[in-house]
């Protein structure tokens, strides 16, 4: 038995191996990318497809597109695979069914005409037509002209937020360079919180951000560690050691890695995940690493990158509601309330000149209420992209 | 040969054994000698075997004389610890009277045996934790040492294992300097946290002079799961089984390939039997983690959460195809199952022996918890081993959720044959 099925697939595979690379490309979009996933439906009633010694039955399926469990028995005495073919490629398949088991496969399909392997290659091949679901209600998943607004608003905050970070690191860096140490210590966090708004994107690039953005903590010598660079060992330099002696490199270094980040944002076609999941990822940050007042240590301006992180996530929250409200408003209740904590309790300590207080001012109190919106925060937006069918 | 010393006046022997146990273990091999006692045996045909309704436990033991230290290639108990120190000795002599105190202690506390009374008038002669009669508990102290032991404080420099070296940091770490590296590191493991603690209590208790310690962790396995070795995997704190492509300790051919460094490689002669031992503390970044949609979980990993399939694949233990999957259709390129082995004949030079545990110690300065995985692994060659894996997994997506903090590079001595010798007596040519 093990023998036939070896055989059914070694002569197989040479049709699947001969496909080409573009083949191959193709496979990978249609498999991965974001306009098959819009098109998913919810997974409705398995579909039982039998496969006897002489095919499959039945041997003609209809289904709507979208996520579907198929449920195979083989009702044949030999071993068996059983696949989806779109043309020559194998969409899905099951190995080594055995005579008698029954075996699951979940599939997401797009509209169009598949075949179905029915045992024997000698035995013909079954069709299964995928029909367009054309559902138009709000719990349905967005279309990519649905989100193609939000994404095309938010590459323009992006752009423009790394602009300003380009110009305010470039008068930060001037003024280290120049051994202006107040000057210099007023443009620290201002600088800042246009990376902070657009972290989620910048990861996106971990060489910068590493070199950026790394904390001395990163490293096993921390603070005396050659490779700790960035903003915060010029933070170090101009709050702990008051003194901008030897930055000059690493000024340079930083204005560098800014520059490469804008010219790399500048090209960057924004994914749709990544912008719909970067408002987690940003208060993520916050609650990792604001929370504690690690970030910025020897400034104490946590509150700017604190503020900076939320602002950033509701921008990308605003930019979707239309999109969030009409499918979960519970959901964009409690999340819009807990922004409005939030940034209550942030405005508490910020000066009618703009300026944040320093972040050790922040009561105990206050810290474990912003902790608790903060992580009520992280728990629903961990939500958008389920909630959106961004897988 | 050494002819056997008595113990060192401050080292009270504590329990005695019967001699035609001692010798059995002593007549017979590694591999015989856990059959012979008993201890469960991870293979499916063993578990079939009618369990001992009588044991709890407590009287599994390992060997410790043998060709090589037991903790390796044997099966994990359900509790470790893992503790690295500074050795204190100022010189060769000292450095040898650690080694000969350590191997009486850990011969003694791995059998079974009435605790030392003593004149209550004195402290006790040890923790009193595991009670009058000592019991083994499935005890192993595996002891290896680190690149720093090889300074020009003992004289033996030249006698270090070719692929040892320090930690260094991988792009992902923050290494905590109070948790990395050591002279020594003892490797506890047993049925039981508490039998650990004795064990490393009596430990530091008997060389206080001689080493110092330096950091330790400890580290927890489900024992429901272990006792189904075999026909259950383990899941570490992310949720996911992890351990479903290890290696099988029992097939000695495939250990003396990837776990034991041989006595024709190029390593010094008394390295032969002897083993690269790689401890990484990495923490879980686990409420994030919890946040993360389970389709992009299991992307990350490459397997099915809950069957533990690797991804378009049914079963756990089915092999996934990558050569039919080039482009990462279904297992992404960047999968952890996928970039860790590869299953090409190329990366078979890398494979590792994995011993890790989980652990779970307070939490960080935001509040957020500190647990993770207490990574541990043994290879034959440092550098075609974990320094190769870690390499193709550096820049993984599961970066995002890992932080490695901790740990070092260690070599396993090889082990005692008998009474008559004592651990690294080969390294100090004694």
């Amino acid at each position: 038995m093990w023998s036939i099925a070896f055989a059914l697939r070694t002569r197989r595979a040479r049709p699947v191996a001969a496909i080409s690379a573009a083949a191959f490309a193709a496979l990978s979009l249609s498999s991965q990318g974001f306009v098959q996933a819009f098109a998913a439906t919810d997974a409705s009633a398995p579909i039982a497809i039998t496969i006897t010694s002489k095919g499959c039955e039945p041997n003609a399926v209809t289904l709507p597109a979208g996520k579907t469990i198929f449920k195979i028995k083989n009702g044949s005495a030999r071993v068996l695979e059983w696949e989806i073919l779109d043309g020559v490629m194998v969409v899905e398949e099951r190995e080594n069914i055995i005579p008698g088991f029954v075996q699951t496969l979940t599939a997401t399909l797009k509209p169009g005409q598949y075949q179905m392997t029915c045992g024997l290659l000698s035995n013909p091949k079954g069709t299964l037509t995928v029909t367009a679901t054309g559902t138009t209600a709000a719990s349905a998943e967005p279309s990519a002209s649905d989100l193609a607004g939000p994404l095309a608003e938010y590459k323009v905050y992006v752009t423009k937020e790394v602009g300003d970070l380009v110009t305010k690191t470039r008068a930060f860096t001037d003024a280290v360079k120049a051994g202006k140490l107040q000057e210099a210590q007023n443009l620290y966090a201002p600088a800042r919180q246009h990376y902070e708004r657009i972290e989620p994107m910048a990861e996106l690039f971990s060489d910068l951000d590493k070199s950026m953005d790394a904390r001395a903590d990163d490293f096993e010598k921390k603070e005396d560690d050659p490779a700790f660079g960035g903003f915060h060992r010029i933070e170090k330099a101009l709050f702990a050691e008051k003194n901008t002696a030897g930055m000059e490199p690493v000024a340079d270094k930083l204005m560098q890695d800014v520059q490469e980040l804008q010219s790399r944002i500048g090209v960057l076609v924004i994914p749709p995940n990544k912008m719909v999941g970067g408002a987690a990822s940003l208060i993520e940050e916050v609650a990792a690493t604001k929370i504690s007042g690690e970030e910025d240590r020897y400034s104490d301006t946590d509150l700017w990158d604190f503020q900076a992180n939320v602002d950033g996530a509701q921008r990308i929250f605003n930019l979707l509601r239309p999109l969030i409200t009409p499918r979960n408003p519970e959901l964009d209740d409690r999340v819009q309330a807990n922004f409005t904590k939030v940034d209550g309790l942030l405005a508490r300590y910020r000066g009618a000149d703009g300026q944040f207080q320093n972040y050790d001012k922040l009561s105990p109190r206050d810290r474990n209420a912003l902790k608790g919106a903060i992580t009520a925060l992280a728990e629903d937006l961990s939500k958008l992209r389920g909630t959106l069918a961004l897988d | 040969m050494m002819t056997k010393k008595p113990p060192p006046a401050d080292a009270p022997e504590i329990a005695s054994v019967a001699p035609t146990r001692r010798h059995l273990i002593a007549a017979l091999g590694t591999a015989g000698s856990i059959a012979a006692f008993g201890v469960k045996p991870t293979t499916a045909s063993a578990a079939d075997c009618t369990p001992d309704q009588e044991s709890d436990g407590t009287l599994d033991s390992q060997p410790f004389f043998g060709k090589r230290q037991s903790g390796v290639v044997t099966p994990q108990p359900a509790a470790a610890t893992v503790a690295a120190f500074d050795v204190l000795a100022d010189d060769r002599a000292g450095l040898e009277k650690m080694l000969r105190i350590l191997t009486s202690r850990i011969s003694g506390l791995t059998k079974a045996g009435p605790a030392p009374v003593l004149d209550p008038k004195l402290p006790p002669a040890e923790s009193g934790l595991l009670g009058p009669q000592l019991y083994p508990d499935n005890l192993t102290v595996t002891v290896s040492v680190g690149a720093s032991l090889f300074d020009d404080r003992f004289g033996i420099a030249a006698q270090k294992p070719k692929r040892l070296v320090t930690m260094e940091r991988f792009s992902n770490d923050a290494l905590d300097p109070k948790f990395c590296h050591g002279d020594l590191l003892l490797q506890i493991c047993s049925n039981t946290a508490e039998t650990n603690i004795h064990a490393l209590r009596d430990l530091i208790k008997n060389m206080p002079d001689l080493i110092a310690l330096r950091w330790k962790l400890d580290g927890f396995l489900p024992p429901h799961t272990i006792k189904r070795a075999g026909k259950d995997t383990v899941r570490n704190l992310l949720g996911f089984k992890d351990g479903t492509a290890n290696l099988d300790g029992r097939d000695d051919a495939l250990m003396d390939r990837v776990v034991w460094v041989q006595s024709n490689s190029d390593e010094p002669a008394w390295a032969a039997g002897g083993s690269y031992q790689v401890v990484r503390i990495i923490r879980n970044l686990v409420e994030r983690w919890d946040r993360t949609p389970l389709a992009e979980q299991q992307r990350i990993i490459g397997r099915d959460k809950m069957s533990g399939a690797p991804l378009g694949m049914d079963a756990e233990h089915d092999i996934p195809d990558y050569a039919r999957d080039p482009k990462g259709d279904r297992t992404p390129l960047d999968a952890h199952i996928r970039l860790a082995n590869p299953r090409t004949r190329e990366t078979d030079a890398s494979l590792i022996l994995r011993r890790p545990y989980n652990f779970s110690r307070g939490i960080s300065a935001s509040g957020q918890l500190d647990m993770g995985l207490l990574f541990v692994c043994f290879q034959s060659d440092l550098n075609a081993g974990f320094l190769t894996v870690q390499k193709r997994l550096n820049n993984e997506p599961l970066e995002e959720y890992i932080k490695p903090t901790g740990g070092g590079y260690f070599f396993v001595l090889p082990g005692v044959p008998d009474e008559s010798a004592f651990l690294g007596q080969g390294l100090l040519g004694a």
